[in-house]
C-alpha cells in the first residue's frame, strides 16, 4: 500500500457537517487530528454523536459538508483505499451465525486481502488472543453474546490495519471478556496501531487512550490527554466520606484545589473514614459536560 | 487471485455456509413446496379428466420448477438479504475493502447454485412420480441451464430491490413471502391464461414467471428453441438487477 503512514496524520478531519434527511444536525463544524500511534477514547453522552462521528470516519455514512482524511486520503472521494487502512467494529453490527468462529474470521481477513494461508495464520491467532480456541470449530451462532462481540473484534483486527475504528468494543462483555480485548487493543497499540474508539466505560477510556475528546450535541467540547483535562478543573481532589453515625451516614464527596486543603478539611471535621483521590474522569467529564456520560440525550434540531 | 474474484469468492463461501447448515429450509422451498404443488395440480385435474395428459403433466412440472425458481430466489434469497441489512451483517461488509458489486456477484452466484440443485432435485422427484418429460439431449440441458441462469438472475433482482429499499425487516419479509408465491400463483403458469379473470390477464405479459415457464415448457416438450423467452428475461434481468444495483448503497445519507 502507497500511503504515507509516517508523515501524515492518522485521521485529519475538518469542519465536518453531518445533517441526516430528518433535519437532524447530528454533528456540527467538527474539526479533529489524530496522527499517527494515537488511542483516542471519544466519550459522550447517548445521542452525543458518537457513533455519527464515527460512521462518517469509517466511510459508511455521508458527511453533509467537511472532509475527513485517512492517511492522506479523501474518505469519500477514495472510500474503497482509505477502508484499505482499518479495521472497524461497528456499534451494531451482526455476526454470520452458520459460520464456525474460524471460518468467520479466515473468510473475513481474506476480504481484507490476506492470501489464504495468511488469513489462516492470523485467525489461528486472534483465536487464542481472544480467548475463544476452544471455540474455533463451533458456529457463532452457538456462542454467546460475548464471544461474539469479541469475533467482532478479531474482524477489526484481523490483517493487522494501521488503523482501528472501534464503536463501543466492549459494550456487553463480562469483566474478563473485556480485559482480554483490552490487552489486545493494548497490543495494537504497542505496535504503533492508530486507534480510536468510543465508550461508556471511563475505565477503559483511562486505561487504553492517550487522549481523551468529549463530544457534546455533535461538537467537539474538549479533547486532551487525561491529565490535561484534569488541568482544567480549579480542583484537583475528590474526598468521599461517610456524614453523620448510625445504621445509614449520608455519603459525601467534596472537592479541593489542594491536598492540604483536603487535609485540613478532614481535620476540622474528624472524619474517620473517608478516600481522597485525584478527581475521576467522571468528574471531569460532567464539570466540562454539564451532563453524565450513559445519559439519554436526543439529538438536537436546528 | 484477482481483488475482485476473491472477494466475490468470499462472499460466496460466507452465505454457502447457511445452505450446508440450514438445507431443511432450503429443500423445503426448493423442492418440498414445488413438488407438493406438481402433485396437487395433478390430483384437481384428475378430478375433471380420468387421465392427466402428457402436455398437461408436462405445464405442471414446469409450472412447479418456476415455483421452486421464485420460491428460492425471491422467497429465501431475500430473506437472506433482508437479514443481512437488517441484522447489522452488511456494515461488516460495507465497512471492509469490499466493492457493493463483490456483494451482489456473490450473492448472485450464491442463488445460481440454489437454483440448479433445486432444478435437479425436482426433475429427480419428478421422475421418481413418473413425470412425463425431462430436457431431451445435451442441447435440451444446454438451454435447461440457461433459463435457469437468466430466471435467477431475473428473480433475484426483485429479492435485491425488496431488500434495498424496505424500511423493516417485517415489511421487507412479507413483500419476499407474498412475491416469491404471488408471481407464480398470479402468472397463468398452472392453469391456461384464458381462465384468469380478464382484468389479471396483462400480468401474462409482464411477469417473469410467465416467460420462464413457456421456456421450460417448451424444453420438457423437447423443443430447446427458446431463444424468444431468453431474450425477454434477459432483458429483465439487466432492468431488475440494474435497478437493485443502484439501490444497494454501501454508504447512507
Amino acid at each position: 500500500m502507497d500511503f504515507d503512514y509516517e508523515n501524515l496524520p492518522a485521521v485529519r478531519v475538518t469542519n465536518l457537517v453531518k445533517r441526516y434527511k430528518n433535519g437532524t444536525l447530528a454533528i456540527r463544524r467538527l474539526d479533529f487530528t489524530v496522527r499517527k500511534g494515537e488511542a483516542v477514547a471519544i466519550l459522550g453522552a447517548n445521542g452525543a454523536g458518537k457513533t455519527t462521528f464515527l460512521r462518517q470516519l469509517t466511510t459508511e455514512l455521508k458527511p453533509t459538508s467537511g472532509t475527513i482524511e485517512i492517511f492522506g486520503l479523501d474518505a469519500v472521494r477514495e472510500a474503497g483505499r482509505a477502508k484499505l487502512t482499518m479495521g472497524v467494529t461497528p456499534q451494531e453490527a451482526g455476526v454470520f451465525e452458520t459460520l464456525t468462529a474460524r471460518e468467520h474470521l479466515e473468510l473475513f481477513g481474506r476480504l481484507k486481502g490476506l492470501g489464504k494461508a495468511a488469513a489462516r495464520a492470523a485467525s489461528d491467532e486472534l483465536l487464542e488472543a481472544l480467548e475463544l480456541r476452544a471455540e474455533a470449530k463451533k458456529t457463532v451462532g452457538t456462542l454467546s453474546g460475548g464471544q461474539r462481540r469479541r469475533i467482532l473484534v478479531g474482524l477489526a483486527l484481523i490483517g493487522a490495519p494501521p488503523l482501528l475504528i472501534l464503536d463501543e468494543p466492549t459494550t456487553g462483555l463480562d469483566p474478563q471478556s473485556r480485559r482480554t480485548v483490552w490487552a489486545l487493543i493494548k497490543r495494537a497499540i504497542g505496535t504503533g496501531t492508530t486507534v480510536i474508539f468510543s465508550t461508556h466505560y471511563l475505565e477503559e477510556a483511562e486505561n487504553l487512550s492517550t487522549r481523551i475528546a468529549f463530544i457534546s450535541g455533535g461538537e467537539l467540547v474538549a479533547d486532551g490527554s487525561l491529565a490535561a483535562l484534569r488541568a482544567r478543573l480549579p480542583q484537583k481532589y475528590r474526598l468521599s466520606y461517610a456524614n453523620g453515625s448510625g445504621p445509614f451516614p449520608q455519603p459525601r464527596v467534596e472537592f479541593f484545589e489542594t491536598f492540604a486543603g483536603a487535609q485540613q478539611f478532614i481535620g476540622d471535621r474528624r472524619i474517620g473514614e473517608y478516600q481522597l483521590a485525584t478527581v475521576s474522569l467522571e468528574n471531569v467529564y460532567f464539570s466540562i459536560v454539564g451532563e453524565r456520560i450513559g445519559e439519554e440525550r436526543a439529538f438536537e434540531d436546528e | 487471485m484477482n481483488k475482485r474474484l476473491n472477494d466475490i469468492y468470499c462472499v460466496f463461501r460466507i452465505h454457502l455456509a447457511r445452505l450446508r447448515r440450514e438445507a431443511g429450509p432450503f429443500l423445503l422451498a426448493a423442492l418440498v413446496f414445488p413438488a407438493g404443488m406438481y402433485l396437487f395440480a395433478g390430483a384437481v385435474a384428475r378430478q375433471t379428466e380420468a387421465v392427466v395428459s402428457p402436455a398437461l403433466g408436462r405445464r405442471f412440472l414446469a409450472a412447479s420448477m418456476v415455483f421452486s425458481l421464485s420460491l428460492t430466489a425471491i422467497s429465501w434469497l431475500g430473506y437472506l438479504l433482508l437479514e443481512n441489512r437488517f441484522t447489522g451483517r452488511l456494515k461488516l461488509f460495507a465497512t471492509l475493502p469490499v466493492a457493493p458489486s463483490s456483494y451482489v456477484f456473490g450473492i448472485l452466484i450464491f442463488a445460481l447454485l440454489q437454483g440448479a440443485l433445486g432444478t435437479v432435485s425436482l426433475l429427480a422427484a419428478a421422475r421418481f412420480f413418473g413425470a412425463p418429460a425431462a430436457p431431451d439431449g445435451l442441447t435440451g440441458v444446454a438451454a435447461l441451464m440457461l433459463v435457469v441462469i437468466v430466471s435467477i438472475l431475473a428473480l433475484c433482482g426483485i429479492s435485491v430491490i425488496v431488500a434495498a429499499r424496505v424500511r423493516s425487516f417485517s415489511e421487507g419479509s412479507l413483500y419476499t413471502d407474498a412475491l416469491g408465491a404471488g408471481i407464480v400463483l398470479l402468472a397463468p403458469v398452472y392453469y391456461p391464461a384464458e381462465s384468469m379473470p380478464a382484468v389479471l390477464r396483462p400480468l401474462g405479459w409482464v411477469l417473469p414467471t410467465v416467460y420462464i415457464d413457456s421456456a421450460l415448457d417448451k424444453i420438457l416438450a423437447g423443443n430447446p428453441a427458446v431463444f424468444g423467452e431468453l431474450a425477454v428475461l434477459a432483458a429483465m434481468a439487466v432492468v431488475l438487477l440494474g435497478a437493485g444495483f443502484r439501490l444497494l448503497d454501501w454508504r447512507e445519507e
